[in-house]
């Protein structure tokens, strides 16, 4: 009990400190992290921090798209709905219900990778979420009709974000032509006809494999006392049995011989739009770090290389937006760019490569890698202003990267990198024989921009 | 009697603590039902207060110290005037005048601002929309280089010099801009709705530029807005982070204490049109697979004293998850991701609108189910629970808001703009539980106006016109937002 207070008491002294070096203006991040394991195999992660009446809850669990079969496309997203749709004790839509009643978030979003389920809930309701989390990990009550409701939501959802909006299905297109293996090719029509195939016995046996205490990482960041919370994390989590653990994903993808592209229609949509993928690294590697970079010079603020010459010297296209996913598998470093009125793909696409014809043949300029060290740094360091951002941002790095200390090092990983690196990236990755190219064109239009 | 009546009628603090214990270590699976623990407590929230000063040019300066952990900083120049003050055959100049502050000044051109801006990791962004009676010029970055990015900021409120070849080309990127807005069938929905209400008489029936207007501004004019209403005596600067007023004054003094002071022209609020007869406004968008929904008329000014309880009623029938609209739509009947209603108020009268994006084959019944919730958030009084929840809710995210001290200076911006009470703030929580069910009722009925009430729909006119037309007059548009003369549509 002494030792414990001790920790305690360091907690409180050191709640987040960021050092900065302003000569290099590289900044330096401090978040006194606790890491405790319970018997059930469940890792979890505390800060503590007193500034704002606020906890933030995080439950991720190790599960995303890519654990997902053919014929079974979008389980992982199914169940991102199906544990609001009640337990033994919960009724469908209570959930929400109880922590909105407390004036407090909730939410769950789920990528290839992980699905995260979260809370942020005034202090004084810290055993609400605790409840709630540990009351559907022990287990749902899934009844065709509630299996009927969440799919209708994922399939609604699905026909908002995608098959509602211009340049909708584009994304799909790209992931399902860029990737040879499963785990991240699938997505898009083949989901919507796994839901329908879906019966309970494969959700129930879903559920077990991968909701399970040791598949899941558990972080609460804010105004709690760490003590206490851990018993509070105990008495509701310790006692929900393990399970087997589920065998890992192979990601392995073949090397690519030879440029793939494929175009596709659109009704929605008015403009060509073009989509550039490169395969490249998982996140958290030096490559990953070093294509960042890259990234930023190219492409991030308007003092980028490309706005520069396609949105303001050239007035090729409204803007440019893309970047290197940070994935567990090989992630993809990209760019998406969308034409004015009137000018050729062709023509936006050589004004692309030539920029990475530049980037492979000389460096960077001094001013260019600081600038992108600095963009990287200052937006790292602003996003972690919310408790719910460091609460998700230790969980994912503990169950991707089995590192939650991560959030302290990893500008130091951003800072070490050396314009060297930079060109040594662009002559690895931007290759025309590993490019995959989807471009977008207006249905009507077809015949008269597709070429 | 359902679980929720059952928790509201017995919980107290903490009450079910030792039965959720109790049950989960002895019987995991025991028949009986576990109660949640809910802490039916009101959390206490202090605020903590900025400090002022005004320079001798009449410059506000509002800081608000130290709130921040993190060695960040976001700053905020507020100019007093915005779309509110364009000429009515130049809409749009407030904001296209913001738009062009970051490409160029006296001594500085657009890259360079860019390279500088970005080379600090620092954000630099100016807005106005069409109906704001403000314009804000807003950055953020690290506290270590507050002074560097206050130099910027000075220099593109200051001495922009909007040269012409930027002119023409954020020109064309607006046009290319807007052309892709209009395939967004959300965008297309308020901005039917807009133009409804407040007609094209009043900046309000604009949500962007409209393009002849645009194309004809010039550098001239940009010039002329600027001279007229960025004045240190239109503006507040606020600034929130690692930072004190004592140590930024100083700074603030230097860079703007010289900003010559002058008279900006009063903005006038436009009174908003009388409403029309309830009707359907159909915009055709052949193939597309969902319709959305916005259903709603006038609301109130921000400080209408109806605010509080309409904050109330709003959160009833449909802010969040918890609301009604949502768990109709969605968690019921399944017809929508997601179903809400929201209200605004200026200066002059906001909206107050239900809106969904439903599958194009539950049309009708969503039509259905909003007519329903519409009528009856009018017709019954709101029960006891589910007002106290709501009430509950409205407090607790207000606490929760306050984790981000931009918030906070945003309150403090809220109070200064309207004239609200200087512990506007503080009693934010008092005044939500004043709300009584006969306060909701009453704003129900006088601003959810069924005999005003305009519907717009965006969606595959084939599909969904007959439908509709059980509602109601249909008037139909293209995604240009032309009227299809009924003649055209068969």
């Amino acid at each position: 009990m002494k030792h414990l207070n001790k920790t305690l008491q360091t907690l409180l002294l050191c709640l987040l400190v960021v050092a900065t070096t302003p000569a290099q203006q590289q900044t330096k991040v401090r978040i006194d992290l606790r890491e405790t394991k319970l018997k059930n195999g469940l890792r979890v992660v505390t800060v503590e921090d007193h500034h704002a009446p606020v906890v933030s809850l995080v439950l991720i669990y190790n599960v995303g798209g890519a654990n997902e079969r053919k014929g079974r496309g979008e389980f992982a997203h199914l169940f991102e709905h199906l544990m609001f749709q009640g337990t033994r004790n919960i009724e469908p839509g209570e959930f929400n219900k109880l922590v909105g009643q407390t004036g407090g978030i909730v939410n769950a979003t789920v990528n290839d990778d992980r699905t995260v389920y979260f809370e942020v809930v005034p202090a004084d309701q810290l055993e609400l979420p605790l409840f709630l989390e540990s009351d559907r990990l022990r287990g749902l009550s899934i009844t065709q009709q509630r299996l009927d409701i969440g799919r209708k939501a994922v399939q609604e959802e699905r026909r908002m974000r995608i098959l509602n909006q211009p340049y909708g299905r584009s994304g799909e297109v790209m992931t399902e032509l860029l990737y040879d293996n499963f785990a991240y090719k699938h997505g898009g029509m083949e989901s919507m006809e796994g839901l329908d195939a879906a019966s309970l016995e494969d959700i129930q046996d879903f559920f077990k494999t991968y909701y399970a205490p040791n598949n899941a990482v558990l972080a609460l960041v804010g105004d709690f006392k760490t003590v206490e919370a851990l018993a509070k994390i105990r008495k509701y989590f310790e006692d929900i049995p393990r399970q087997p653990e589920p065998s890992p994903i192979d990601f392995t993808e073949a090397e690519q011989k030879a440029e793939r592209r494929k175009t596709i229609e659109d009704a929605l949509a008015p403009l060509p739009q073009v989509r550039i993928a490169f395969k490249a690294v998982p996140g958290n590697t030096p490559d990953f770090y070093a294509l960042q970079i890259l990234s930023a010079v190219l492409q991030d603020g308007q003092s980028s290389r490309l706005y520069q010459k396609l949105v303001k010297e050239k007035e090729l296209v409204n803007g440019v937006g893309g970047g290197i996913g940070e994935k567990r598998g090989p992630a993809a470093f990209s760019i998406t760019t969308t034409l004015r009125q009137g000018k050729k793909v062709e023509t936006v696409e050589a004004a692309i490569y030539e920029e990475f014809e530049r980037l492979k043949r000389e460096p960077i300029t001094n001013l260019e890698i600081e600038k992108a060290k600095n963009s990287i740094n200052g937006a790292f360091i602003n996003n972690l202003e919310r408790s719910l951002i460091r609460a998700i941002t230790v969980a994912q790095y503990a169950i991707f990267y089995d590192d939650p200390n991560l959030i302290n090092t990893r500008l130091d990983k951003t800072n070490s990198v050396t314009r060297e690196d930079v060109r040594r990236v662009a002559n690895k990755y931007l290759k025309p024989t590993n490019r995959t190219v989807v471009v977008t064109v207006p249905k009507a239009a077809t015949d008269k921009t597709a070429k | 009697m359902n679980l929720q009546t059952k928790i509201r009628a017995k919980c107290k603090a903490f009450y079910a603590l030792a039965l959720v214990a109790l049950l989960l270590s002895a019987h995991p699976i025991a028949a009986q039902k576990v109660v949640p623990p809910v802490s039916k407590e009101t959390l206490k929230v202090t605020l903590p207060k900025a400090k002022e000063a005004t320079l001798k040019n009449g410059l506000r300066v509002v800081v608000l110290e130290g709130y921040d952990q993190l060695p960040t900083f976001t700053m905020q120049m507020v100019i007093l005037s915005g779309g509110l003050s364009d000429p009515p055959d130049s809409r749009g100049l407030a904001s296209f005048t913001a738009s062009l502050l970051r490409e160029g000044t006296r001594t500085r051109t657009s890259l360079e601002i860019a390279e500088q801006v970005e080379s600090l990791g620092a954000t630099l962004s100016a807005n106005s929309d069409l109906s704001s009676f403000t314009t804000t010029v807003t950055s953020s970055g690290l506290a270590q280089n507050l002074g560097r990015v206050l130099d910027i900021l000075t220099d593109v409120v200051r001495e922009p010099v909007f040269p012409a070849d930027e002119l023409e080309k954020h020109k064309t990127r607006t046009v290319s801009q807007l052309q892709l807005q209009r395939t967004n069938p959300n965008f297309l929905a308020g901005e039917r709705f807009s133009r409804v209400i407040y007609g094209d008489q009043h900046p309000a029936g604009f949500v962007s530029s409209p393009v002849d207007s645009l194309k004809k501004t010039t550098s001239a004019d940009l010039k002329k807005f600027h001279s007229e209403h960025y004045l240190p005596s239109n503006a507040i600067l606020t600034v929130v982070g690692q930072v004190t007023l004592k140590e930024i004054l100083p700074k603030i003094e230097r860079e703007l204490g010289d900003w010559k002071r002058g008279d900006a022209p009063k903005t006038e609020t436009r009174a908003v049109p009388n409403q029309s007869a309830p009707k359907i406004y159909l915009i055709d968008r052949p193939g597309s697979v969902q319709t959305v929904l916005q259903l709603g008329n006038l609301g109130i000014t921000r400080t209408d004293p109806d605010y509080f309880a309409l904050l109330v009623m709003d959160k009833v029938v449909g802010t969040s998850p918890t609301s009604r609209l949502f768990r109709n739509l969605r968690e019921d009947k399944g017809y929508t991701y997601g179903a809400y209603s929201n209200f605004g108020g200026s200066k002059f009268r906001g909206t107050w609108a239900a809106n969904s994006e439903v599958r194009t084959a539950v049309t009708e019944g969503a039509m259905k189910e909003f007519m329903f919730e519409l009528k009856r958030i009018r017709d019954e009084r709101v029960a006891p629970d589910e007002l106290d929840n709501a009430k509950h809710a409205l407090v607790g995210s207000f606490a929760l808001s306050l984790e981000r001290p931009q918030t906070l200076l945003q309150n403090i911006i809220t109070q200064k703009l309207y004239d609200l009470p200087a512990d506007y703030w503080d009693t934010y929580p008092q005044k939500v539980a004043e709300i009584t069910a006969a306060d909701v009722q009453r704003v129900a009925q006088k601003y959810v106006d069924l005999s005003h009430l305009q519907i717009v729909a965006v969606g595959d006119a084939a599909q969904i016109r007959d439908v509709l037309a059980k509602y109601g007059t249909v008037e139909a548009y293209d995604s240009e937002g032309k009227l299809i003369k009924a003649t055209d549509s068969k």
